[in-house]
């Protein structure tokens, strides 16, 4: 069977201009797309942090409707633990706060759960990091998502070769998700914030410690497809202090004094991003998410709340890191 | 059993026990071969429920896949670290010998994926060193190879060339200061924190197979660090690897008493949790003693 010359032009013909309309839809959907992100200041732990992101919650168009009776799962970043070592997890306090606000918002049930990424005793991260003693004190419950069974979810991302993914069951019982990142940079990926805190809902017993069936298939494609799988409802991310340089563990404090959340995660990471001074095109898994997860471009995310300017901080990107090597915008 | 603790423990294991044989991880969990695995561990060492240990070692003979492995879960065939833990479950028991050596030549015929030693990566270990991952065709790390080490030593194989490479790779990951994390000593240069956990199993591991000399640094870090800890993962995996040195703190005891005591303030623990608490409640030693192997001496 063969082609004649009118064909193939045809064919080729047909081919551009499919090409060329998949990128106009992107360039589209790029430009409409907008996202609201709350950038709050913050300048330490013992400021009312509830009061902070309810007002955050107010400006981002989230009302008590919309939380009333719902069950919210915060999930922090609890990575290890070191004594006084805060800037390593989202702080206990970011995370009562978190708590008191969908509280105080209506939702029926609260709680906080974890599954560290390279602690296989969760319990003496939750301990050890503080966590427990704020929690314990405030009859939330806290719940190891690294030892649960799980269940599989298409990947609705696919840009992995992992054609399912696997979620531990705390997650079906939930009608909410938020992320509860901090604010740092990462060896690995750039920087980790809302997204990329998602890694930890994956249960080590099916991904093991680290999560290296993760890092094996990407890590940029594992937090695109963990994120269009799963959609989490919220990103909080603790500035307040961070880490930068040779996160995300072994990174130094960075006082950031900010707060920032959004109902877009990718939008709140874009803003972290730029807080930090760091280009969110330069991050490989933002660069990636702007098509399907949500906006990068700056035009696109309405900010509101303190203004980037006002807050924006350099974070210490490492030379002999290359996944940090040209970030800076 | 006379210890009150042990049998309470003991009591909030069985109802993790499922009628059809094994144990589910949580409650109103489902059957996993892992929760099932030291559950029989548990029992065995306390001495308790030959019943249930005789389901729940059927139950994963009727896990177990053609070439040996035992998964996490039948939808996870690649997820095979349980298999070490399958082996110690069967080890002993006349009926399971078939299904004990078929996991040991699975163990025995997989490893972690390797790679050329001159391309040292972002983490300075020598990755041609063979170990075995928690998943299959990913990296070996410390935890899932010191259980291969510790399961094939049990059942008297512990002089196999891939037991004595294994042991090399957990060495060459060992911190520099003493200790084990996950598996990574260093990143970019960065000298990582050990962790008690991984610390201890690897300890364990290793008891018979390197001299002491080699591990005064590890045994140091985890002496001093079991001191604070009164979770059940971290305190058992603790005092069994320095139980299988012979340097089992005299509070053990007292600590373990407390760990139990937390358990209500964590929401309960899970069957893991609680099996890891029996078995450093009940053995002196290492894992390896539930079947009458004390702390090892040292060769050399």
């Amino acid at each position: 069977m063969g082609f004649t010359r009118r064909e193939f032009l045809g064919a080729c013909l047909g081919g551009a201009a499919l090409g060329v309309s998949a990128l106009l839809l992107r360039r589209y959907i790029r430009r409409r797309w907008h996202e609201k992100t709350f950038i709050a200041r913050v300048s330490d732990y013992q400021a009312d942090i509830a009061a902070v992101i309810l007002a955050g919650l107010r400006e981002l168009g989230i009302s008590p409707e919309e939380i009333r009776g719902r069950r919210v799962l915060l999930k922090p970043n609890l990575v290890e633990s070191k004594a006084k070592y805060f800037h390593i997890n989202t702080h206990p306090l970011v995370v009562r706060g978190a708590a008191e606000a969908f509280l105080k918002m209506g939702a029926s049930r609260v709680l906080v759960a974890e599954g560290p990424g390279h602690c296989q005793d969760t319990l003496r991260v939750f301990v050890e990091s503080g966590l427990f003693e704020v929690l314990r004190e405030d009859k939330i419950p806290f719940i190891d998502l690294n030892y649960q069974d799980g269940y599989l979810l298409p990947n609705a991302g696919k840009y992995s070769r992992l054609s399912t993914l696997t979620f531990p069951v705390t997650l079906k019982e939930v009608d909410l998700i938020v992320s509860l990142a901090k604010l740092k940079t990462h060896h690995l990926a750039g920087v980790t914030l809302s997204l990329k805190n998602m890694f930890g809902v994956m249960p080590g017993i099916y991904y093991g410690w680290p999560k290296n069936l993760l890092h094996f298939q990407g890590i940029a494609a594992s937090i695109l497809d963990i994120n269009l799988t799963l959609r989490p409802y919220l990103g909080i991310v603790d500035g307040i202090v961070g880490m930068e340089g040779d996160g995300p563990i072994m990174g130094d404090p960075k006082p950031a004094g900010v707060l920032v959340l959004g109902r877009n995660l990718t939008a709140v990471d874009a803003t972290c991003a730029r807080l930090m001074k760091i280009d969110p095109y330069r991050i490989e898994y933002l660069n990636q998410a702007q098509d399907r997860l949500g906006p990068v471009n700056e035009a696109s995310i309405i900010q509101a709340g303190e203004p980037i300017s006002a807050l924006a901080t350099e974070f210490k990107l490492l030379n002999q890191i290359p996944a940090q090597k040209g970030l800076r915008a | 059993m006379s210890d009150p603790l042990i049998s309470g423990a003991i009591e909030a294991l069985k109802k993790k026990s499922l009628r059809e044989g094994g144990f589910a991880n949580g409650d109103q969990g489902n059957y996993r071969t892992d929760a099932t695995a030291w559950a029989i561990l548990a029992l065995t060492a306390g001495g308790a429920e030959p019943e249930l240990v005789h389901l729940g070692r059927q139950r994963l003979a009727a896990s177990q896949l053609p070439d040996g492995r035992v998964c996490i879960s039948p939808e996870h065939p690649e997820v095979c670290w349980p298999t070490a833990l399958a082996i110690l479950a069967w080890h002993k028991s006349p009926a399971h010998q078939a299904a004990l050596s078929r996991a040991s030549q699975f163990l025995l015929n997989s490893s972690g994926i390797v790679y050329d030693p001159t391309a040292k990566g972002l983490d300075e270990h020598n990755p041609s060193l063979k170990g075995w991952p928690w998943v299959a065709g990913t990296y070996s790390w410390i935890d899932p190879t010191a259980l291969g080490i510790i399961a094939l030593k049990a059942t008297g194989q512990g002089s196999q060339p891939r037991v004595l490479e294994a042991r090399d790779m957990i060495m060459d990951r060992q911190c520099l200061h003493g200790g084990w994390n996950y598996g990574n000593r260093l990143v970019y240069g960065a000298e990582l924190r050990p962790m008690p956990e991984n610390t201890g199993l690897a300890l364990d591991a290793l008891a018979g197979l390197t001299p002491k000399a080699n591990l005064e640094a590890s045994l140091n870090y985890l002496q001093s660090r079991v001191q604070g800890l009164r979770t059940p993962l971290a305190l058992a995996f603790s005092l069994l690897g320095l139980g299988a040195w012979g340097e089992r703190p005299a509070a053990a005891p007292s600590w373990l008493a407390e760990c139990w005591q937390l358990g209500d303030q964590f929401g309960g623990y899970d069957t893991t949790a609680i099996a890891l608490f029996i078995l450093a409640s009940s053995l002196s030693g290492g894992l390896g003693s539930i079947f009458g192997q004390e702390s090892y001496p040292p060769p050399g």
